[in-house]
């Protein structure tokens, strides 16, 4: 059983006795003990996740670690939040997802338009079953709970992953000033609605809605 | 003046899970970890265009120039000449504010003014009034009320008279405006007068600092990598204003943490050799 921890807040420690995580490929900073990389093809997700990430451009280059003693990464002294799944499903960004237990598993899924208008692309990856998940985010995510009655809008720029039972639907804060030069700066929103957390960043990547 | 809640590690790494809020828990009015604020907003809020990161309840963002909001910004946004790059937000709820993964501090002003970096500075309680700086580049804050900026790094509080770099000060509140101290021996002699002139040789790049006197408190980041400048715009020609009817890049502007710290480097138009220009009267 893996067992997953933060060294600081950027550098993830990974101890392994024997068992294996997915990492993403060369965020291995430093190892102790005896430790086998094995690179997997197409997100690790065998042939026909291969082919789907090929297709769908939510691509991951990851490998396996095996061995015994303690691993350490980290991707571009980014923070790491710890995720820990006990059945649910964990909704990410390909660019976002650092390490998994290996008794996860990960595929890809469609978010339809709402991905590609914020930029995120059309498909995310997905994380399931029990088991620890290290996520990337630019500083520190901020977790919100989303619940019945309390919706929560995000920008999608900012959004990192999401947990739980959510619906992603995009929403427009965009009027006829935006035209003018004069919007809001905040013309497209991901609502989310239902059960569940939402991470967020305290940064924002460019995406295509973020200066209007 | 109220400090800034001192930083901490977001969680810690033992046992328990990470904090997770909602709409209730999320901090009234301040920081949610260094890097992200939460405001509780029941009416209006000025925040600089793209800084909210999410938000609960029922909130609207509108351009600075929307009709609906002009008796607002008459008496509050005295400074229209970067108003495109303002947004009032309205409504009730709590937003989450956050900008580049830059640390965020907030700051009360009690009948006071501060005046702060345009690019740091990010929202503003609409009981303040904010007005365009008469220094290039700096906006100044007056009145009561809550404001919040970004730094590169935390923000440390010095007291006059001190010296800074100018790559470090991200404002200053309650005392007189900062001048300009080059160290005389620098200047001195005929290899200074060449330096002055050429911008050649010797430079340790600390020659150049703001001098602050009087009474006050002078705010600085812990990194010389300045943010983005944000523009204010253009000053109308008009006699007697500094910097009237020219480009707004002063030193701080184009030269981002470039070490650019030289005297009569910027005069529009002669470049390098504004001082000998004006010696031949050119």
């Amino acid at each position: 059983m893996a067992q997953f921890r933060l060294q600081g807040s950027r550098v993830l420690a990974v101890d392994l006795a024997g068992d294996a995580v997915k990492a993403r490929n060369g965020s291995m900073v430093a190892y102790t003990g005896q430790m086998t990389f094995k690179k997997l093809s197409g997100g690790g997700d065998g042939l026909r996740g291969m082919v789907t990430r090929r297709l769908t451009g939510e691509q991951m280059t990851v490998m396996e670690v095996q061995g015994k003693g303690t691993c350490f990464f980290a991707a571009q002294a980014t923070e790491i939040n710890l995720v820990r799944l006990n059945g649910e499903t964990l909704f990410v960004e390909a660019d976002n997802l650092l390490c998994t237990e290996a008794g996860l598993r990960t595929g890809t899924t469609f978010t339809g338009l709402n991905g590609m208008a914020s930029g995120d692309g059309l498909f995310t990856t997905k994380v399931e079953g029990s088991g620890w998940a290290a996520v990337t985010s630019n500083g520190p995510a901020v977790i919100l709970r989303v619940s019945q009655g309390m919706p929560l809008r995000v920008d999608p720029g900012a959004y990192v992953a999401h947990t739980g039972n959510l619906n992603r639907s995009l929403k427009s804060g965009a009027g006829w000033t935006t035209l003018m030069g004069e919007g809001g700066g905040e013309a497209v929103q991901a609502e989310f609605t239902g059960e569940g957390l939402v991470y967020v960043q305290p940064s924002e990547k460019i995406t295509f809605g973020g200066d209007v | 003046m109220s400090y800034p809640p001192q930083p901490t590690l977001p969680w810690s790494t033992a046992g328990q899970g990470p904090v997770t809020y909602d709409a209730y828990s999320l901090p009234v009015n301040d920081n949610v970890n260094p890097y992200a604020f939460s405001v509780e907003l029941n009416g209006s809020y000025f925040l600089q265009k793209g800084k909210m990161v999410a938000y609960y309840g029922d909130i609207s963002f509108q351009g600075v120039g929307h009709g609906a909001l002009d008796r607002l910004l008459g008496q509050q946004f005295n400074s229209p000449l970067h108003a495109s790059d303002w947004v009032v937000a309205q409504g009730r709820g709590k937003m989450v504010l956050a900008d580049r993964a830059f640390d965020l501090n907030s700051y009360d002003l009690d009948q006071g003014n501060l005046t702060v970096r345009s690019g740091n500075l990010l929202a503003f309680e609409p009981t303040l009034a904010l007005k365009q700086s008469i220094i290039p580049g700096f906006l100044t804050l007056l009145g009561t009320g809550k404001f919040v900026a970004a730094s590169n790094g935390p923000v440390h509080f010095m007291e006059p008279p001190v010296r800074v770099d100018p790559q470090a000060l991200v404002g200053w509140a309650d005392c007189p405006a900062p001048c300009h101290h080059y160290d005389h021996h620098y200047m001195q002699g005929v290899l200074g007068g060449l330096r002055r002139l050429t911008g050649l040789g010797g430079a340790s790049g600390e020659e150049h600092q703001f001098e602050f006197v009087g009474a006050g408190q002078v705010l600085l980041q812990s990194s010389e990598a300045l943010m983005p400048e944000r523009s204010v715009g253009q000053v109308d020609a008009e006699p007697g204003v500094p910097g009237g009817g020219l480009p707004q890049q002063g030193y701080q502007g184009g030269h981002q943490g470039g070490g650019q710290q030289l005297p009569n480097l910027q005069v529009p138009g002669l470049g390098n050799l504004g001082d000998l220009g004006r010696r031949f009267g050119l």
